[in-house]
C-alpha cells in the first residue's frame, strides 16, 4: 500500500465525516462534542468546544440563530437538539472566556472598516494570527448594531469584555466620523476588509461591488468585504460572523502570497457523508423552559441528552473483531498502513492483520462499501511476499490444508464407472468432521445418479486467507489439473467457503452448491426437529442467495420450523475460524462464536461443518443441515464439537472407506508410533487442543522414543522425549506402563537447538 | 549477562546415554538469531532437555517477538 492508497481506504470510512450539525454551522461548531459536554453538565468543557470554532463566543454564542438544528437528525424524532438555546445557557452560567493565544506578531498592517460582528470577527480573525489590526468604526464605541440590543439578549458587559478581549490581541480602535473605503489612514494598510454589516453599512454599501462567494474579495487587490447589511435577514449574525472570518481567511492568504483558493477548506452547508442509522431512535419531545430566562441547569442537562451522538460504526458496531481494538476502519487503515512501514522495530499489527475473519460484512454494513477483509488480505499477501509474515501465524491451518491436499486426498469416478456427471467435493472440514454423514450424503448422491465421482480434497481457502500467493496457485493448478483429467464435470460443492473460492479463483470450474442440487430431489427420510431452529448462514455464504434459499427450502421441505436470526443472509457473521482467525488469535476467535451464538436464544442451523462446531463449542445447540437429512442414532445437538486430532482422522477413514467402495484397501504399514497405545485423560486432551498438538504428533514422538532427545525422570520414572515435526519440536511426557503411554502433557516450540537444523 | 533455565529439580536421565543431566551451554536459534542458554544437557551426547514452563513461556515469547520484528 503506498501513499495515495491509503489515503483512498481512509477517504471510504465516513466515521471521521462531521456531524449534520456541524456540516450545517457557518462556523464549523462541533454540536455533537458540546452537547456530549452539556450531557455531562461539564460547561468548562462545553465553552472551550464553542471557542475551537466559534470566534468572539461570548457575543456570538448569545445571539446565534442555530442553522445547525435545521440539519439536525433528532429533528425528525421529536425535534432537534436546542443547540443555540444550549449554548445561550452555557455561556450564561458557565466560566467566562478562557485565555487566548495569538501567533507571534507580523509586520504587515490590515486595516478594518466598520465594527459591526463581521468586523469585530474579522480582526479577532486576524489578530489571532499576529496581524496588527486597525479597526474603524463609527460612534464613540465599536459593535455597530450590537450596541442595540437589550441587556437580556446580550449584556453590555460581555460585549466590552470581549472588546477588550480584542485590544489585548493587538486590535487597535478608531472612532470616525465616516467610513469611507478612501481613508487616508488606510495608505499604510497592506489589506482591507470592509463590513458591510457595521454601522455605516449603508453608506459604504453604496461605493462597493458584491463580494466573491467564496474569497469574499473586492475587486481591487487586497480589499476583501462580508457581512450581512439586512436587519431582518433571519441569519444575520452567524452569515456575518463567518463571512468575515472567510473574509480573514482570504486575506492571511493574500498577505502571504498564497492562493485565495488551492486547498481552502469550504464551508459544508450542510454537506456531510457520516451516515447516523435512525431505526432504533424513538422520539422524544424537545425540553421546554419552565422560566423566561433560558433553560435551568437540569433542563440543559435533559435537553443535551437527546443528542444521537451521530456517528456512523455501522460496521465496528456489529463486528467483534473492529470492535476489540477500539477504532475504526479509517484508523485501522493507517495502523496497516504504518505497519508496513515499519523497517526496524517491531510490528504492531501483525496480530490485528491476521485476526480478520475476511467475512466481509462490515463491507455489506458500510454505506461506501470499505472492506476490511480485502485491506488485511492485502497486508497478508504483502507481508508473506516480502517474508515477514509470522511464521506460526497460519501454520496449524496451512500444515492442515496440505494434509487434506496430499495424505487424504482421492478423486474418484463413481465406482464401476468411466465418467462422472457430477463430482462431489464436500470440502475438508465436513470430510473431517463428519465423515459417517459425509459417507451417507455421498451415498444418496450415488442413488440419485450413479455417475456422481467423490473428490476429496482442500480447495486451497486456507493458502487464500493466509496470503500465500504462490501455494495458493499451485494447490490451483494441481485441483485445475486433476478436474480436467475427470473429464471436467460440474462439481457439486457442499461448503460455502470452498464455493467461493472456486468461484473467485477457479472460474472455468462449473460449481453447483449441494443444497441447491439436493432440493430439486427426492429426500432421504430426513428428521426435523420440534423446536424451530434459527438458519445461521456461514459468512461465505454472503452473496451466495440461491444456497441461502435452497437451505431454507430444504428446511421447510422436511418441515423444519425456523426462527428468524437478526444478523443472517448478506449481513451474516463469521464464527470465527474464517480468515484463519482461530489461528491467528484463538481468543478473539472465541469470543467471536460466543457473541454470535449469544444473538439467538433458538437453536441454531448451519451448514458448514465449521460453523457448526465453533458455534457448539460455546454450549449453544447447533445442528448441521445434515444432522436433519441424515439423522444417525446420536442426538446430533449433543455432539462435541470433533477435535484437531479427529478432524484428521476422519478425513483419513472418510478417503479410506471411500476407496472400498472401490474395492481398494488402504495402503499398509501406516505412519511411525500406530500401534503405541496411548492414554491421554480429557483435562490433558483440552490442553493439547489449545497447543494444536495432534495425537498422531505424539505418536510420531514416542516412536523414536529411546533412540535421541529423551530422558527419565530417576525419582518419579516419569518420561520425556522430543522430535521435530516441520517447523516445530513436540516434547511429551508421559509414563510408561505395561505397553500403555499414559501422556501427561505435551509442549512444543519452534526455536531449534544447536544447529538451525534441528536437533 | 548469562541466560539459565536451570529447573530446581535436576534428577534427570539421558536415556540412550544413562547419563545424568548437567547444566551446559547451548543454541537456540529462530529466524536468523541466536541464543546462548544454559539448560539441563546430557554430558555425553548434548541432547538438551525443555521443560514445559520454558516452552510455553520466555521461549514463546521470545519466538512471537522474533517473529513480529
Amino acid at each position: 500500500m503506498d501513499q495515495q492508497e491509503l489515503h483512498r481506504w481512509e477517504g471510504r470510512c465516513i466515521q471521521e465525516e462531521p456531524p449534520a450539525c456541524r456540516a450545517g454551522c457557518p462556523l464549523g461548531v462541533d454540536g455533537r462534542l458540546f452537547s456530549q459536554a452539556m450531557k455531562r453538565h461539564d460547561l468548562a468543557a462545553a465553552r472551550l468546544v464553542l471557542e475551537k470554532s466559534m470566534p468572539l463566543a461570548g457575543i456570538v454564542g448569545r445571539l446565534c440563530e442555530a442553522p445547525c438544528e435545521g440539519f439536525c437528525i433528532r429533528k425528525d424524532f421529536g425535534g432537534a437538539v436546542a443547540l443555540g438555546d444550549l449554548e445561550r445557557y452555557c455561556l450564561g452560567a458557565g466560566p467566562g472566556r478562557g485565555k487566548g493565544l495569538r501567533l507571534p506578531g507580523r509586520d504587515k498592517r490590515v486595516a478594518v472598516l466598520g465594527g459591526g460582528p463581521s468586523g469585530l470577527v474579522a480582526a479577532f480573525e486576524l489578530a489571532r494570527k499576529g496581524y496588527p489590526v486597525d479597526l474603524y468604526h463609527l460612534g464613540a464605541q465599536p459593535g455597530g448594531w450590537l450596541r442595540t440590543l437589550p441587556e437580556t439578549r446580550l449584556p453590555a458587559a460581555v460585549l466590552d469584555e470581549e472588546l477588550r478581549f480584542l485590544h489585548s490581541l493587538g486590535v487597535t480602535f478608531h472612532a470616525v466620523p465616516d467610513l469611507d473605503p478612501g481613508l487616508p489612514a488606510l495608505a499604510g494598510t497592506e489589506a482591507c476588509y470592509l463590513g458591510r454589516d457595521g454601522d455605516g453599512a449603508i453608506a459604504l454599501l453604496a461605493t462597493l461591488s458584491a463580494p466573491d462567494e467564496v474569497t469574499f474579495a473586492l475587486e481591487r487587490p487586497g480589499t476583501f468585504a462580508g457581512g450581512i447589511a439586512a436587519g431582518d435577514h433571519p441569519q444575520r449574525l452567524i452569515l456575518s460572523v463567518s463571512q468575515g472570518r472567510e473574509a480573514a481567511v482570504s486575506i492571511d492568504r493574500y498577505l502571504q502570497g498564497a492562493s485565495l483558493t488551492a486547498s481552502r477548506v469550504l464551508l459544508r452547508h450542510g454537506r456531510t457523508e457520516l451516515y447516523t442509522d435512525t431505526t432504533a431512535v424513538t422520539p422524544q419531545p424537545r425540553v421546554a423552559a419552565a422560566g423566561h430566562g433560558g433553560y435551568s441547569g437540569d433542563e440543559a442537562t435533559r435537553e443535551a441528552s437527546r443528542c444521537l451522538h451521530c456517528q456512523c460504526l455501522e460496521c465496528v458496531k456489529h463486528c467483534v473483531y473492529l470492535a476489540e481494538y477500539g477504532a475504526y476502519p479509517k484508523v485501522y487503515a493507517r495502523r496497516i498502513y504504518n505497519n508496513s512501514a515499519i523497517v526496524k522495530g517491531i510490528h504492531q499489527a501483525n496480530r490485528f492483520i491476521n485476526g480478520c475473519s475476511l467475512c466481509d460484512q462490515c463491507r455489506a454494513l458500510c454505506p461506501n462499501d470499505f472492506s476490511m477483509a480485502e485491506l488485511c488480505l492485502d497486508a497478508r499477501r504483502q507481508m508473506v511476499r516480502e517474508k515477514r509474515m509470522p511464521p506460526s501465524a497460519h501454520w496449524f491451518a496451512i500444515s492442515e490444508m496440505r494434509a487434506a491436499a496430499s495424505e487424504t486426498a482421492l478423486i474418484r469416478h463413481a465406482p464401476a464407472q468411466k465418467t462422472s456427471r457430477w463430482l462431489f467435493f464436500p470440502g475438508c472440514q465436513l470430510a473431517g468432521i463428519r465423515p459417517a454423514q459425509t459417507l451417507a450424503l455421498y451415498r444418496h448422491l450415488l442413488a440419485l445418479d450413479d455417475r456422481t465421482g467423490l473428490w476429496l480434497d482442500c480447495c486451497g481457502a486456507p493458502a487464500h486467507w493466509a496470503g500465500r500467493e504462490e501455494e495458493l496457485a499451485a494447490m490451483l493448478a494441481r485441483l485445475k489439473a486433476l478436474w480436467q483429467e475427470m473429464g471436467e464435470p460440474p462439481v457439486l460443492v457442499a461448503c460455502s467457503s470452498c464455493r467461493k473460492l472456486f468461484g473467485e479463483q477457479l472460474p472455468e470450474v462449473t460449481t453447483v452448491s449441494l443444497w441447491s442440487y439436493l432440493r430439486h430431489k427426492p429426500l432421504p427420510p430426513a428428521r426435523a426437529t420440534t423446536v424451530p431452529l434459527a438458519i445461521s448462514d456461514p459468512c461465505s455464504a454472503r452473496h451466495d442467495t440461491e444456497t441461502r434459499q435452497a437451505v431454507r427450502d430444504l428446511a421447510a421441505a422436511i418441515g423444519q420450523e425456523l426462527s428468524p436470526l437478526a444478523m443472517s443472509g448478506e449481513l451474516t457473521e463469521c464464527c470465527g475460524y474464517g480468515g484463519l482467525m482461530d489461528n491467528a488469535d484463538p481468543a478473539l476467535a472465541a469470543k467471536v462464536a460466543r457473541a454470535r451464538a449469544a444473538q439467538s436464544e433458538a437453536p441454531l442451523l448451519t451448514y458448514c461443518a465449521m460453523c457448526r462446531d465453533r458455534l457448539a463449542t460455546t454450549g449453544q445447540m447447533t445442528l448441521h443441515l445434515l444432522d436433519l437429512l441424515f439423522p444417525g442414532d446420536a442426538d446430533a445437538a449433543s455432539l462435541p464439537p470433533a477435535s484437531l486430532s479427529s478432524r484428521r482422522e476422519g478425513r483419513r477413514s472418510l478417503a479410506a472407506d471411500a476407496g472400498r467402495l472401490h474395492g481398494e484397501e488402504p495402503a499398509g504399514g501406516g505412519r511411525p508410533g500406530d500401534d503405541l497405545l496411548l492414554a491421554i485423560a480429557a483435562d490433558v486432551a483440552a490442553r493439547l487442543e489449545e497447543r494444536r498438538i495432534l495425537v498422531e504428533d505424539i505418536r510420531h514422538v514416542l516412536s523414536a522414543a529411546g533412540r535421541s532427545s529423551s530422558f527419565t525422570h530417576r525419582g518419579s520414572r516419569r518420561r520425556l522425549a522430543a522430535g521435530r515435526r516441520g517447523e516445530v519440536t513436540f516434547w511429551v511426557s508421559y509414563r510408561l506402563e505395561g505397553s500403555v503411554h499414559h501422556i501427561d502433557g505435551a509442549w512444543s516450540h519452534r526455536m531449534t537447538i544447536g544447529t538451525e537444523d534441528g536437533p | 549477562m548469562k541466560l539459565s533455565f536451570i529447573p530446581e529439580d535436576m534428577d534427570w536421565v539421558c536415556e540412550p546415554c544413562g547419563l545424568a543431566l548437567q547444566p551446559g551451554m547451548a543454541e537456540l536459534f529462530y529466524l536468523g538469531n541466536v541464543f546462548r542458554v544454559e539448560l539441563p544437557m546430557c554430558p555425553g551426547c548434548g541432547a538438551v532437555l525443555i521443560g514445559e514452563e520454558l516452552a510455553t513461556g520466555k521461549m514463546l515469547q521470545v519466538e512471537q517477538l522474533l517473529e513480529d520484528k
